[in-house]
């Protein structure tokens, strides 16, 4: 290829060249405008770097090449047949491209995401060292403030929302039987904006005043009156969110539309059923936030008077609109880890998931609820206090369907034939930790303890416990058990082990005696505490050290494996969902034919039970799964 | 398996409530708060210890032997326990939500002659406004939190700039200092000291450092430092 | 990595010749039709924070509406809604050319449609020129600006899918069959005019 083409043709060299171009418009646009209308100073950093902060990252998305095909459309040239060239990946250059294959999407997702959990975890490192004794150890407070708040941001949404949504991307369209996403250029797009927005959140501790510093909820009218970096969240998460809307709505699209035949709802496996409904609480809950951070930027860059209440702006408005999508979200950060639980235990297990049906009624017993809680997070917030009683009590009220699920997870390893892998040791250490966190939530929903402990280290406790013991277990959990699908390898078993008890055992060293300090009255978000705290806060600061390391040994694991490890079969686990009937990793365009659905995902134990069949293979009696 | 369960919940009780979770006590209202609370390590350690003990049982007894290539049996679902595993925890929680909702109700009762204290948040600092002692409309203000024992407080909160949250942990209540409005909490401060009083919302750069103290006394020598004081801010205009 | 693409049944190097097989349609509904939809929720969703807003302020808390001695133009508003409102029945017109096979009525609706909708942003833009408070006065001209502004961005993006679709529509795409680059946007026009309804309501009327 000519230089000119490289230039021309969508790539990194056109995104070097269309991201300079994207910063000289914000420059452009807000000087025009501010000559316009005679504002002195011309140049006012703050207002180029906010419209540069939205310009740029579209020039990047444009100049990589997430838009060509639409721009060609919409110029309405003649339809042209799709031949592919930006489907699947040959090397692993193809990676770093715009690539419409979900699979290679959802490798994309899986590694981005957790180079940004490193950098959240890393960011975790810092503050443990500095709450390692009281005083100031080795950052000041507002470093300490920002760090904690870019911290919970990545880990919020570019980790746990999106890595979700990569894991999914990979397995869901080759469970129900699909060739692909419904939207698949939709979906590159999605994964496009990620990256755009979490180096925006880190980028911000470049900013003139420091990163944002007000905690990943951002409060108003704090948000509205600190430096620049704050600007830096709230177009992110506007980045971060469309991202997530994007994914959601092709993932139920892709659902109601392009199951295989005889996939009915009730023989979806149930991590189909997960991000169904957690597709629903995206759609419907993100804009939400979405429009909180409007506002705040709308405060910051044209001086309107949302928070303003000298002006009859409302400050509690916010956390209104905040939570209403940051609840859900809590549980959008939760659902599909269910998912990959339930895949993980009936097949490790080797057994059917007990009462499926109530299982994916719980589901959206869970989203329906979750929409009516969320001011559970503003008991002590001055808000109207008639609202306190109802919202505890439908928050207590989501027990009933969690409970359901830990019940049923039990019930299903109950006379199953259990093997000790590393995808069900994770299983049954999120079992039994988020157990613990779920209790520590509704000991926070009865108001008046809540009146006492919140914005304590309890709650930090609480988040790790249902974040870290809960979503981030069935993450690794889930990451093991398609490990070899994804990857057409084996990974290290006792690796695997020695991951998970270190990360067991530390983890609750960490977080366990978090819950004591809150409860003895230390507050979350500062940097220096008071004397009395400080035998435990070391404890804690040793152990997440340890907690720390031991994800190098899931790094190492992961690498060498890829590179190393045995060959693996087309299905290592003997599972029945469809992703297991193809080979590993599965073939470019996921099947030669599409399969057809012949019974429900997970009748172990019932002799000759099917889940899917493929009809050509069938008639030539070759043996679906090649052990 | 049921005597393993039974022999850790109460363990677990036993060393639960054995911990001495709170910091001191000052005021009436506490004894509910932490009572609730005990009440609630009550019923929560047993349910974690079911979990963990099932979970264990299940991997002890099942857990397949090397080269077992089987199956478990198919069980489907069961009703009866299924019914059970719904009605049981929404009983917990429908209980628990009414207790909270008895002790809220306890602990929020307004009663008659109430001390009124104007408390002001401000980055980074909080400043305190008093009746004053001479009956005047002009309050009494100072850096200082004095209150006396056996008298309710309400505590009449508001802002200058960002939202603050006024906690005083040893009186177990906080609320958000919110801007544009004034939010209130009461207590009877019973236990006579010197206490830490806290901001517990992030409210910018120094939110850490915004820490101060309230001294609970007899109510003479609340009296007594009223005069001292509104004489001393009279006298200096 | 490389092996990531390695399929079992064909030999390396050789499908790209060769497409994914068809995907099973397990639904009525098309996908296009659906993701629409689904987007149109999200929209109301984002419209919902902002009536939120609105709310809070002007319910709750009981602030006047629109502030003192601010004067909104209700009656040019009205003439600005019935224009909105007729380019809806344009856009069904030419959609139904388009069902048809009869393209003039396709291209005149379409070409109607756009006209009608860049007169209503005319007509909004002359308005904010001319209403004599500013966004940052208060919280209500801050939400009177923020959703009318909203309301007007979603003009704009269904102007620009109408005028890919016109563009198309002139270069000859579209038939009977296949017509759904017309029907798409037309929802979220429709949408668009539906949600102006209800701001032109809450913010004008009452
Ligand atoms: C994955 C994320 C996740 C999940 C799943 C949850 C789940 C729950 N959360 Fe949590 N929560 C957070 C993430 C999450 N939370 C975060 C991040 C914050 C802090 C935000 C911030 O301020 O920064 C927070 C804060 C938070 C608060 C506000 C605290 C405060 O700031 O003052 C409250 C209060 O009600 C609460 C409650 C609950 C409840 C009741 C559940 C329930 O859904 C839990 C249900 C589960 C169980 C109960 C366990 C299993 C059930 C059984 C075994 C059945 C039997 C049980 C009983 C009968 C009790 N959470
Ligand atoms: C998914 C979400 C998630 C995850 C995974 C984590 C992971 C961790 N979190 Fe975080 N946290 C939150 C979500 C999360 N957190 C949220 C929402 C808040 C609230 C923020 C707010 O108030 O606004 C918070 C706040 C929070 C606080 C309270 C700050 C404060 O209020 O002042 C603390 C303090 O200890 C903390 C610690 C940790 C630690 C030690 C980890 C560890 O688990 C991290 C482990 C991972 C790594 C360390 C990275 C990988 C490791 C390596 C690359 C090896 C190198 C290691 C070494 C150098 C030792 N977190
Ligand atoms: Cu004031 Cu924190
Ligand atoms: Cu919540």
């Amino acid at each position: 290829m000519t230089l000119a083409a490289k230039f021309k043709g969508p790539g990194w060299y056109r995104a070097a060249l269309s991201i300079p171009l994207g910063i000289l418009f914000g420059l452009g646009l807000t000087v025009g405008v501010r000559a316009l209308y005679g504002y002195d100073p011309l140049f006012d950093g703050d207002a180029i770097t906010t419209v540069a902060l939205i310009s740029t990252p579209l020039a990047f998305l444009v100049g990589i090449g997430c838009f060509d095909y639409w721009f060609y459309w919409a110029a309405g040239k003649p339809t042209r047949e799709e031949d592919h060239s930006s489907h699947g990946a040959h090397t692993w250059k193809d990676y770093f491209k715009v690539n419409t294959d979900h699979k290679v999407i959802g490798i994309q997702y899986i590694c981005t995401t957790f180079v940004f959990f490193v950098l959240g975890g890393l960011m975790a490192m810092v503050m443990r060292a500095e709450l390692a004794a009281p005083g100031s150890q080795i950052v000041d407070p507002n470093t300490f403030n920002g760090l904690f708040s870019v911290h919970a941001s990545l880990m919020i949404f570019l980790f746990i929302i999106p890595v979700f949504a990569g894991i999914a991307n990979y397995v869901l369209p080759l469970m129900i039987g699909a060739p692909d996403m419904a939207f698949p250029r939709l979906n590159a797009l999605s994964f496009w904006m990620l990256p755009t927005a979490g180096i925006m959140m880190v980028a911000s501790f470049f900013a003139p005043g420091g990163s944002f510093a007000t905690g990943w909820t951002a409060y108003a009218p704090l948000s509205t009156e600190t430096p620049l970096g704050q600007t830096f969240f709230t177009i992110g998460v506007q980045f971060a969110g469309a991202s997530s809307i994007a994914t959601a709505l092709n993932f139920l699209v892709t659902i109601i539309t392009m199951r295989a035949p005889g996939m009915t709802f009730w023989r979806m496996p149930l991590l189909v059923w997960a991000n169904f409904t957690t597709s629903l609480l995206v759609v419907i809950a993100t804009p939400f936030i979405a429009g909180s951070q409007f506002f705040v930027l709308f405060d910051r860059a044209l001086g309107t008077d949302f928070f303003n209440a000298a002006a009859g702006g409302d400050v509690l408005m916010y956390q209104h609109v905040f939570w209403f999508y940051s609840h859900p979200a809590v549980y959008i950060m939760m659902l599909p880890g269910f998912g990959i639980i339930s895949e993980v235990i009936s097949t490790h297990a080797r057994k059917p998931v007990f009462g499926y049906r109530m299982m994916a009624f719980s589901l959206m017993a869970i989203v329906v609820l979750g929409f009516t809680v969320w001011a559970h997070h503003m008991f002590v917030s001055g808000m109207f206090s008639w609202l306190r009683v109802p919202m505890m009590i439908t928050t207590m009220l989501i027990a009933v369907p969690t409970g359901i699920k830990i019940f049923s997870w039990i019930a299903t390893l109950w006379k199953g034939v259990i093997h000790m892998t590393t995808p069900m040791l994770f299983a049954l250490g999120f079992i039994t930790m988020f157990t613990l966190g779920g209790i520590s939530g509704i000991v926070l929903a009865v108001i008046p303890v809540d009146i006492y402990v919140s914005d304590t280290y309890f709650v930090v406790a609480h988040i790790h416990y249902v974040l870290f013991g809960g979503s981030v277990f069935t993450i690794f959990a889930g990451i093991y058990h398609w490990f070899p699908k994804m990857t057409g390898r084996m990974y290290d078993e006792t690796l695997g082990r020695i991951h998970f008890w270190l990360s067991f055992i530390f983890f609750n060293l960490t977080f366990g005696p978090m819950h004591l300090v809150g409860v003895d009255g230390m507050p979350r978000r500062v940097a220096d505490y008071a004397e009395e705290f400080a035998t435990l806060n070391a404890l804690i600061s040793v152990s997440s050290f340890i907690f720390g390391m031991s994800f190098f040994i899931f790094l190492y694991n992961m690498i060498s494996s890829w590179r190393h490890g045995p060959k693996a079969a087309a299905n290592p686990w003997r599972a029945h969902t469809i992703e297991w009937q193809v080979s590993s990793p599965p073939p470019i365009f996921n099947f030669d034919e599409i399969p057809t659905v012949v019974g429900g995902p997970y009748e172990y134990g019932v002799p000759g039970a099917q889940h899917a069949i493929f009809k050509a293979t069938e008639e030539k009696r070759e043996p679906v799964a090649a052990e | 398996m049921a005597i393993y369960g039974l022999i850790a919940s109460v363990i677990g009780v036993v060393a639960a409530l054995w911990i001495d979770w709170f910091p001191p006590a000052a005021v009436q209202e506490a004894k509910d708060i932490d009572t609730l609370w005990d009440v609630l390590l009550i019923v929560s350690v047993p349910i974690f210890v079911l979990v963990m003990v099932v979970v264990i049982y299940c991997v002890r007894a099942f857990k397949a032997r090397p080269g077992d290539m089987g199956d478990g049996e198919p069980i489907h679902g069961n009703t009866m326990l299924e019914v059970v595993w719904v009605a049981v925890p929404f009983v917990i929680v429908s209980v628990l939500a009414v207790y909270g909702w008895i002790v809220l109700d306890d602990i929020e009762a307004k009663k008659p002659d109430r001390l009124q204290v104007e408390v002001r948040g401000q980055q980074f600092i909080w400043r305190y406004e008093y009746p004053n002692p001479t009956g005047g409309k002009e309050k009494v203000k100072s850096y200082d939190l004095v209150v006396p024992t056996g008298r309710q407080v309400e505590f009449n909160i508001n802002t200058d700039d960002v939202i603050h949250d006024f906690w005083i942990p040893a009186f177990r209540l906080k609320i958000d200092a919110v801007p544009g409005i004034t939010t209130h909490w009461r207590a009877t401060p019973s236990e006579k000291g010197s206490y830490d009083v806290l901001c517990a919302e992030l409210c910018g750069l120094g939110h850490s450092t915004m820490r101060g103290s309230v001294r609970v006394v007899a109510p003479e020598e609340y009296d007594a430092w009223l005069s001292k004081t509104a004489a001393k801010a009279a006298e200096e205009g | 990595m490389e092996s990531a693409s390695i399929s079992a049944g064909h030999a390396a190097g050789s499908h790209d010749h060769h497409g994914p097989p068809e995907a099973n349609q397990s639904s009525r509904v098309d996908a296009q039709m659906l993701g629409m939809l689904l987007f149109i929720i999200s929209e109301v969703m984002l419209f919902g924070a902002f009536f939120t807003a609105y709310f809070f302020t002007r319910v709750v808390n009981n602030e006047p509406w629109p502030g003192d001695g601010n004067e909104l133009p209700v009656a040019v508003a009205g003439v600005n809604t019935a224009i909105l409102l007729s380019s809806s029945f344009t856009m069904h017109w030419g959609l139904e050319g388009a069902k048809h096979g009869n393209r003039r009525a396709m291209r005149i609706g379409l070409l109607a449609t756009l006209m009608l909708g860049t007169a209503f942003l005319a007509i909004q833009i002359n308005e904010y020129v001319s209403i004599g408070f500013a966004i940052s006065e208060s919280a209500q001209t801050s939400i009177f600006y923020g959703l009318t502004g909203l309301h007007g961005a979603h003009v704009f993006i269904g102007l620009t899918l109408l005028f890919f679709a016109t563009t198309r529509a002139f270069r000859g795409h579209f038939t009977e069959k296949e017509h759904r680059g017309v029907e798409i946007p037309g929802i979220y026009w429709h949408f668009v005019d539906v949600m102006w309804i209800v701001v032109y309501t809450t913010i004008y009327l009452i």
